[in-house]
């Protein structure tokens, strides 16, 4: 465990000394809140039913966070490592190959609290109030930073995977469209048969979904637990697969 | 049993059993079929500077890969202070201190930070890490850059303190995979120096090297490897003085090389002959007496040679009469996994 720390600590520290690897990450989702509410606020009023009397800013922002907790930094700061031969060093330490993946992921789980709180503060400086109030506020940074831990986990098996520094880039092109295939502007209820089959089948649409009961709708137990569940079942599955690949590396 | 030299001068029994590294018919093959490390053979006393030698893709740093548990050999086995390097990975990476070839530091933590961690990776945590970390950087000689990040060290300095990385736990035996490429002569010699310091603790150190000089100074024995394999191994004394007593260097210019060879065939005192690129190199007795006669014969066929020089056989010599072909400007990548 003490080595999980170590190695977390570590990487919270490169968080700190490198912003620049940071900003960008909650420059596009913050700009995305914004640019939306400019486009759609005149065309979904606070009277629109599932806005149950808020701004729309409410209904976008869990989007935001999603948007703000998902980066693929821990993935690039590995295969970085990879090409330095830093890792080759940590590998040839006594301890667990798990531990370097873990310490990565708890960094995570630091930047997404920070990211989720900043996107946050400033959904409700634009008008958004949280119906379950301060304890759905830490309930929702909790649910945004366990997201990017979870999908963390997939820009971890790509650098592992192909140790190649472009393609870990790549690999938030992947998240891009799963974002968007989600009730992101709308409920279920008003998108296509298509989409609404497609956002169904997509598990991000349910810990937006999720999140957005937080601020809109109060303690809907069924959706928030349904949202945990989804980033469990994400961590573990893309978490599990990282650790799998690591135990593996270069032991052919 | 063969024996090896002791660093404080006697000789030491080369025994598997209680060797620091022992290596047998060693094989890495990786994919495509490319043979890197094709069953080698060696024992490394404790307490030895040991001396890998090669060029570049001779299969130097796979070597040391498979011997630092970072990658499994295809066939063969190993054991580094007494431990499989397969059975026991674990307990090996416990007892041994690496220093790649690519010199692997974090750039964001400073020189200080990273040895704590590094300790702390070690089972060494709180004011022990502390004062062990301290203790490295006046060791190598970073104290005062200690709080800087690594990144704005010089290439001597990442060196010295990925060496002092190695060492946190006090290793058993250190493996350094080419410590001194790219390094300016200074920094060479001050980790030459730190090197025989470390020696001196009583640390089996293994170490891989492209520069021959390298391996003269520092090494108590030597294997060099070429092509995968082993092609000789002793004490440099021992190889240079396989090589005969003088090395005579004939610059051919536009001279016939199996003409000047016919010419100097008979030379008294000859006791082989190679031919290079340009040289035709003679391995004589007493290589000034021999320069008269050979100018002498050169004359009587009419041969016009660039240069004659005399010298003592170098390691480079020993590699050339391994090989057929100079360590020195050889360079080929080697394969990676």
């Amino acid at each position: 465990m003490s080595e999980i720390l170590l190695l977390g600590r570590r990487a919270v520290r490169e968080i700190v000394r490198y912003p620049e690897a940071t900003i960008p990450t909650l420059f596009i989702p913050l700009f995305f809140l914004v640019v939306n509410l400019g486009q759609v606020q005149k065309t979904f009023p606070s009277t629109t039913p599932f806005l149950k009397g808020q701004s729309y800013v409410a209904f976008q922002l869990p989007v935001s966070i999603i948007f703000a907790a998902a980066t693929a930094t821990s993935g690039l700061a590995l295969v970085t490592e990879i090409d330095n031969g830093y890792f080759d060093k940590l590998l040839v330490t006594p301890i667990r190959r798990s531990s370097i993946i873990l310490g990565r992921l708890c960094a995570d789980f630091v930047r997404g609290i920070a990211g989720s709180l900043l996107v946050l503060l400033v959904g409700i400086a634009l008008g958004a109030r949280v119906a379950t109030g301060v304890p759905g506020a830490v309930v929702m940074i909790l649910l945004g930073a366990g997201f990017g831990v979870a999908y963390a986990g997939f820009a971890i098996l790509i650098a592992l995977r192909t140790r190649n520094v472009q393609a870990t880039q790549s690999s938030f092109l992947l998240f891009f469209p799963l974002l968007f295939l989600t009730p992101n502007f709308v409920p279920f209820n008003r998108l296509s048969s298509v989409m609404d089959t497609l956002a169904h089948i997509n598990p991000i649409s349910y810990v937006i979904v999720g999140l957005r009961s937080l601020v809109i709708d109060g303690w809907n137990w069924g959706e928030i637990g349904v949202a945990f569940a989804v980033v469990i079942a994400m961590g573990a599955i893309l978490t599990g697969a990282s650790l799998r690949t690591i135990a593996r590396y270069d032991r052919s | 049993m063969t024996l090896s030299t002791d660093p404080r001068g006697g000789e030491m029994p080369l025994d598997a059993a209680g060797a620091a590294i022992s290596v047998r018919s060693l094989r890495r093959t990786f994919k495509g079929g490319i043979e890197a490390v094709r069953d080698i053979d060696l024992t490394v006393a404790r307490g030895e500077i040991f001396g890998f030698l090669g060029p570049n893709g001779a299969g130097k740093t796979t070597t040391v890969r498979m011997l630092c548990t970072l990658l499994p050999p295809t066939s063969g086995n190993a054991s580094v202070a007494g431990l499989d390097v397969v059975e026991d990975a674990a307990e090996v990476r416990r007892r041994i201190g690496v220093a790649l070839q690519e010199i692997g530091l974090d750039p964001v933590q400073t020189g200080r930070e990273l040895l704590e961690l590094q300790c702390g990776l070690y089972g060494v945590t709180g004011r022990d890490a502390r004062d062990r970390a301290e203790e490295l950087l006046e060791l190598v000689g970073l104290t005062e850059a200690a709080d800087r990040r690594t990144k704005t060290y010089s290439g001597g300095m990442k060196r010295r303190l990925d060496l002092a990385s190695a060492l946190v736990h006090a290793p058993e035996v250190l493996f350094l995979d080419e410590p001194t490429t790219g390094l300016d002569p200074a920094s060479r010699l001050t980790v030459w120096e730190e090197v025989r310091r470390i020696n001196a603790t009583g640390t089996s150190v293994f170490l891989t090297t492209q520069y021959l000089e390298e391996a003269d100074q520092l090494c108590q024995r030597l294997a060099i490897i070429d092509d995968g394999r082993i092609v000789t191994e002793g004490t440099p004394a021992q190889l240079k003085a396989q090589m005969g007593h003088d090395v005579v260097t004939i610059s051919l210019a536009a001279a016939d090389v199996p003409t000047t060879e016919a010419a100097l065939a008979e030379l008294p005192g000859l006791e082989r002959s190679m031919t290079e690129r340009e040289a035709l190199v003679l391995y004589v007795e007493d290589g000034a007496r021999s320069i008269p006669e050979i100018v002498r014969r050169l004359d009587r066929e009419s041969i016009g040679v660039a240069a004659i020089s005399v010298s003592r056989p170098t390691l480079d010599d020993v590699f050339l009469q391994a090989t057929g072909r100079r360590l020195e400007g050889d360079e080929q990548e080697e394969p990676t996994p």
